[in-house]
């Protein structure tokens, strides 16, 4: 590849489980500040490309570089977090047992040694900026009630607020409308649009509104079974034959 | 006493021809009148042939069943006494030579009182010519196993003397086993010979035969000096090399034997921990019941069985079997132990786990409340020591092939194992159960929307994994102690074995069973030493969790737990 | 400092001024004869009780609050006890059976001279040292092992239990030097004065409460900082704490060598008290056990676990000799009920009762949630 320096590159990857080729070979670049929306039909991978990004599970062969440097697939989920990369699962996980401010004082950007969290405590800029975050998620008035307790959309909240308190580089947002209401949705793309840029932001998603509604010209990625279908400007990717044909089932435009 | 019968019949049918030789009752007698003349004593009882009939008149002899009564001459009259005595205490008295009754004079029968005479007695001389007689006439034993156990005896006695009654034997010898002993106690024997040819070739033989029995015989030879070192030397190697193999196949049958006793108890926790993922601490306990099940089905077939549970009093009746019927009670008892062992599983799974399907953390620690209980619950019926539970004698034997010895009741393990193995793998693949129990593991929520009535196919896996364990505890029954802590002693290595193969796969249970029983037999071999073996092979699987968390087979799935 | 914690120090103050004031003042200035006359028994079977306590705060603190079900803690404890021992069996000098200065055991072994690992523990200081060292180094490999290659939950349980199986198998044999089958007893002094008089029992006990009040305390503060807090995430899920950049690995072998360090300690002051020591105490079961006694406090809180270990072997003291042959089977149902019914432990029984009676008054009302624990550090 050229000298460019990307945020992430995934280059030549695969990865199966028990036969089943889930990634395969599969050339991923991503441009620092970007926001990239990653769709495609289900078993297209897009998870699994998230679990390898994030250590959870390790690619049979190729690499995935982050910032140029570090080689993700030979560290462990909390040394990548560490490299600021940060991930909203599919189904939100939140501590339920932990208050929401509990939630939020454990994902806050700092040390995450064993010594310092003994004589750990919240400062001002650090409460500030939790504050912040309660009233950027509209949970303000929930702070101390148990993550457990709250509505599934408020919990998707949570955990995009844990991301915000994180200050990651790299957010990874895994379907993050899941189950969220109309106007919840919009809210959270807008989120998502105001942290662009500063961030560097991978979407996955399934719902095209809000895929439509987030990306506008930006590009787009289609996974289908493990490896980039294609990319580029959503108009483009939704008039794509072989975009229509692999995600939207038969020959049929939605 | 029986011996005297069998004497006496003998007497019966020799005393009928009338001219003849001394019969060997009639020299037996003659030199046991001879009383302290021990020289011409052994010069007697040698001069006879071997015959069943002068073994057991040697061996009343030497046990003091023979009486002197003392004639009026001086001289001694031998004879023997009728097992009746009558209201003074008195016996018939037989008449050594013939069998005929003593009488006086007149032909009336005398009757005579033990504490009057004497026993005919024997010196140490005299005992060792008669053990060395009697240990020649057990060459010819009716039945191998005692011809093996006097070929043994005499081959270690390394007595020339006795060369030409072993080579004789070697001719009309049919059985391979005593064949080879034979030939064994032989060469043993021309150890001892002054012609050094004959002692370099002795040791060949041994050498070739594999003889483990010899080693110290040839290790006092290399000592001296001649070309028999050189040969000892040798034989000794050959015999090493031999040990070497045996102790390899003894080791092998070991440890197959032992994975497969693992396997058995393994297998129920493979279905109720890896595949419902239930933590069953009371699985020892299944064990046990089935273990106890197979005690009670043997005494009701034996003496009968009493019990004071509680205070209540239970009698279970007697078939008082005995024989081939008796020998039966174990084709009965384990179908028993499965029923009972799967029916306490399925009150167990109704009561206590099926509210702990989610929580595997609580089913560990409601099951050991439930083991505690059970435990207790057998003390106070059948005792807290341990119960007997006798070995049909089918399973009781053992065969020695080239000195690796085979037990009927492993070797019936490892059978049973491998047919339990191929009847739960039909059971899951063939079976419309099989592939309901398949289902609900892999999605319980998926296959109860399909339909299936998830709650009764854990119950049925569940009393499946119970009755496994009762099956195991029916095996182990046979092969060990059956007490009230008998599960405990299986169940960490069943669960090690469960872990180590894989939860959730059923292949892996069977290599890690036969993998774990292997390791252990065999440190157990190098080591000499049980505990250590059993440690070792603990931190060992610690260590190989290290290397593979999931055992050995992983059953992967895309939905990661948590 | 909320009202709630403030209360709870409290009850603690008024216990532990009962504990280990007022009960070993009337041991030892009441006359015997009085009403109010504890007797050195009451003193002594308590002082165990205490011992037992501060073993159920370390499975606690494993179970209760990160999610491990330890089973090695009787282990732990064992060490601890053997360690404190071996410098008791020395300090029998020359006024055990064989009028040696070796243990006993040593000489019906056929021992002439003191094995070289013995020397050291005519040392107090050594020995107490070694209570805490051996515990925790044994927790620290297995730990590391175990937490590395992610053996989690009831995996967890299993190999700890084939640790304490596989050490318990070790010390019965007579090789390991360490009094094989019978332990070590016959304890005689401890820096001067004799173990069995009522004074210096006394001493241990209040020595075992205020110990035991430390290590509450100690926890207490420790559950309540931003490890607390990452100790319940690993519990409630360890796989999100990874996500949230936190070593579970680190997080999780800190605190199993706290408590294994933790667990010794109320073994060796267990051993001080009881005066014996052997391999039957190191067994599987045993760690078990005071899973029930945490199980049936109230894991998760640190109360329970005190008031769980103190109730059950009062019971167990008194069931042993009522109705011997019946105490097993009320341990495993006593187990099984707390399990199935009660998992929050008889700590939960007022707020239990409360709820239910706030049902039945005003059944339409939705249930609040109740918040048990606030975050004072933050």
């Amino acid at each position: 590849m050229s000298q460019h320096l990307f945020q992430l590159a995934a280059e030549g990857v695969s990865k199966s489980f028990d036969g089943f080729k889930a990634i395969n070979d599969l050339n991923f670049y991503l441009e620092a500040g970007e926001l990239r929306t990653v769709i495609g039909p289900n078993g297209a991978g897009k998870t699994t490309f998230l679990d390898l990004i994030t250590g959870r599970t390790q690619p049979d062969s190729g690499k995935i570089e982050f910032e140029g440097k570090h080689d993700l697939s030979a560290l462990s989920e909390h040394e990548i977090y560490r490299l600021g990369i940060g991930r909203k699962f599919q189904t939100p996980t939140v501590y339920t047992d932990h208050t929401v401010l509990e939630n939020l004082v454990l994902s806050l950007a700092g040390s995450r040694s064993v010594w310092r969290s003994l004589f750990f405590k919240l400062n001002r800029s650090q409460r500030e900026r939790t504050e912040e975050i309660l009233t950027t998620i509209n949970l303000t008035e929930h702070r101390d009630r148990k993550a457990g307790t709250l509505a599934h959309g408020q919990k998707q909240w949570l955990e995009i607020g844990m991301l915000l308190a994180q200050e990651a580089k790299l957010l990874l947002v895994d379907e993050p409308a899941a189950g969220m209401t109309d106007e919840e949705t919009a809210r959270t793309a807008e989120l998502l649009l105001s942290l662009a840029g500063k961030h560097t932001i991978v979407v996955i998603e399934h719902d095209m509104v809000f895929v439509r509604q987030i990306s506008k010209d930006r590009k787009v990625t289609v996974l289908h079974q493990g490896s980039v279908l294609c990319e580029g400007p959503v108009d483009r990717v939704q008039a794509d034959p072989k975009v229509i044909e692999v995600y939207l089932g038969r020959k049929h435009v939605r | 006493m029986r011996r005297l019968l069998v004497f006496l019949g003998f007497l019966c049918t020799v005393a009928l021809p009338g001219l003849r030789a001394e019969t060997p009752a009639e020299v037996v007698a003659k030199a046991v009148a001879l009383e302290d003349k021990t020289d011409e004593q052994i010069a007697l009882i040698k001069s006879l042939a071997p015959s069943p009939e002068l073994l057991s008149l040697l061996t009343l002899w030497k046990e003091g069943g023979i009486f002197l009564v003392d004639l009026p001459d001086k001289s001694k009259l031998p004879v023997l006494l009728e097992e009746a005595k009558d209201a003074d205490g008195k016996q018939a008295a037989l008449l050594l030579q013939s069998g005929k009754p003593y009488a006086d004079a007149d032909g009336k029968p005398l009757r005579l009182l033990a504490s009057d005479l004497s026993a005919a007695e024997t010196d140490s001389e005299l005992r060792s010519a008669m053990k060395s007689i009697l240990d020649l006439a057990g060459l010819a034993a009716p039945d191998a196993k005692s011809r093996l156990r006097a070929i043994e005896i005499v081959g270690m006695e390394q007595d020339l003397a006795k060369l030409p009654a072993l080579k004789e034997r070697t001719s009309s010898e049919l059985d391979a086993e005593v064949k080879h002993a034979l030939l064994e106690a032989i060469a043993l024997t021309e150890l001892k010979s002054a012609e050094p040819e004959t002692v370099v070739a002795a040791c060949r033989a041994l050498g070739e035969l594999g003889s483990i029995r010899s080693q110290d015989a040839l290790r006092l030879l290399t000592k001296e000096s001649g070309p028999q070192v050189k040969a000892a030397v040798e034989a000794l190697q050959k015999i090493e090399r031999h040990l070497v193999n045996v102790n390899f196949w003894g080791t092998l049958f070991r440890g197959l034997s032992l994975g497969s006793v693992l396997l058995v108890a393994a297998l129920g926790l493979a279905v109720t921990f890896g595949l419902m993922g239930v933590i069953n601490m009371a699985h020892g306990e299944m064990i046990a019941v089935g273990a106890y099940t197979t005690y009670v089905v043997q005494c009701v077939f034996g003496p009968g069985l009493e019990l004071s549970p509680f205070g209540l009093h239970i009698a279970l009746p007697s078939l008082k079997a005995t024989g081939w019927l008796y020998d039966c009670y174990f084709v009965v008892a384990i179908p028993l132990a499965f029923i009972t062992a799967a029916l306490a599983g399925i009150l167990l799974e109704r009561t206590v786990i099926r509210f702990l399907y989610r929580r595997p953390l609580e089913s560990l620690l409601a099951t050991w409340g439930v083991s505690l209980v059970v435990q207790q619950l057998f003390r106070l019926t059948f005792g807290a020591n341990n119960v007997q539970v006798a070995s049909p004698s089918w399973l009781s034997g053992n065969w020695t092939i080239h000195d690796v010895g085979i037990g009927w009741n492993r070797l019936f393990v490892i059978g049973f194992a491998a047919v339990i193995v191929v009847g739960i793998f039909q059971l899951l693949a063939r079976t419309p159960l099989g592939l309901l129990m398949r289902a609900v593991m892999q999605n319980r929520a998926m296959a109860a929307c399909m339909g299936v009535r998830t709650e009764r196919v854990n119950l049925l896996t569940f009393g499946l994994g119970s009755g496994l364990a009762g099956l195991a505890g029916a095996f182990l029954s046979q092969i060990g102690n059956v007490g009230p802590s008998l599960g405990q002693s299986y169940i960490v290595d069943a669960f090690m074995t469960v872990v180590v193969g894989g939860v959730g796969s059923i292949f892996g249970t069977i290599f890690s069973a036969l993998g774990i029983g292997m390791l252990d037999q065999t440190l157990q071999q190098v080591l000499g030493n049980p505990v250590l073996g059993k440690i070792l092979v603990l931190a060992g699987i610690i260590l190989f969790l290290q290397w593979r968390p999931a055992g050995l087979f992983v059953t992967r799935s895309r939905s990661l737990e948590n | 400092m909320s009202a709630q914690s403030r209360r709870e120090i409290w009850i603690a103050a008024t216990v532990a001024l009962v504990l280990l004031g007022v009960m070993p003042a009337l041991n030892a200035w009441v006359p015997e004869s009085s009403f109010f006359f504890i007797s050195n028994f009451t003193i002594n079977v308590w002082g165990k009780y205490l011992a037992y306590g501060i073993l159920a705060i370390s499975v606690d603190l494993l179970w209760g609050y990160t999610g491990l079900l330890s089973l090695g803690q009787a282990l732990f404890f064992s060490l601890g006890g053997y360690m404190l021992g071996m410098h008791l069996m020395l300090m029998i000098g020359k006024l055990g059976q064989y009028k040696s200065d070796l243990p006993d055991f040593l000489v019906f072994l056929g021992h002439t001279y003191l094995p070289a690992f013995w020397r050291p523990f005519y040392s107090l200081t050594f020995a107490a040292v070694m209570v805490f060292l051996l515990p925790m180094t044994i927790s620290a490999v297995f730990g590391l092992l175990a937490f590395r290659s992610r053996i989690k939950g009831v995996y967890f349980s299993i190999l700890t239990q084939a640790l304490t199986y596989g050490a318990s198998l070790m010390f019965f044999r007579n090789d390991m030097l360490m009094g094989g089958n019978n332990g070590f007893t016959d304890f005689k002094f401890m820096l001067g004065s004799d173990l069995r008089s009522a004074a210096t029992q006394r001493v241990l006990y209040i020595f075992t409460g205020i110990v035991l009040l430390g290590v509450y305390f100690g926890c207490r503060w420790l559950t309540r900082t931003k490890f607390g807090l990452v100790q319940r995430a690993i519990r409630d899920s360890e796989t999100r704490v990874l996500f949230s950049g936190y070593s579970a690995v680190q997080y999780k072998l800190f605190v199993f060598v706290i408590s294994a360090a933790i667990a010794a300690v109320g073994g060796a002051l267990y051993v001080a008290q009881v005066g014996i020591i052997n391999p039957s105490e190191m067994t599987p079961d045993k760690s078990l056990e005071a899973v029930v006694w945490v199980a049936v406090g109230g894991r998760g809180t640190l109360v329970g676990p005190i008031v769980g270990a103190v109730l059950v072997n009062a019971l167990k003291s008194w069931a042993t000799h009522a109705i011997p042959d019946l105490w097993l089977i009320l341990l495993g149902s006593l187990f099984l009920v707390v399990v199935l019914f009660l998992p929050k432990g008889i700590i939960s029984i007022p707020s239990v009762l409360l709820d239910f009676y706030k049902r039945r008054i005003k059944r339409p009302e939705p249930a609040e949630p109740t918040p048990v624990t606030t975050s004072s550090a933050l």
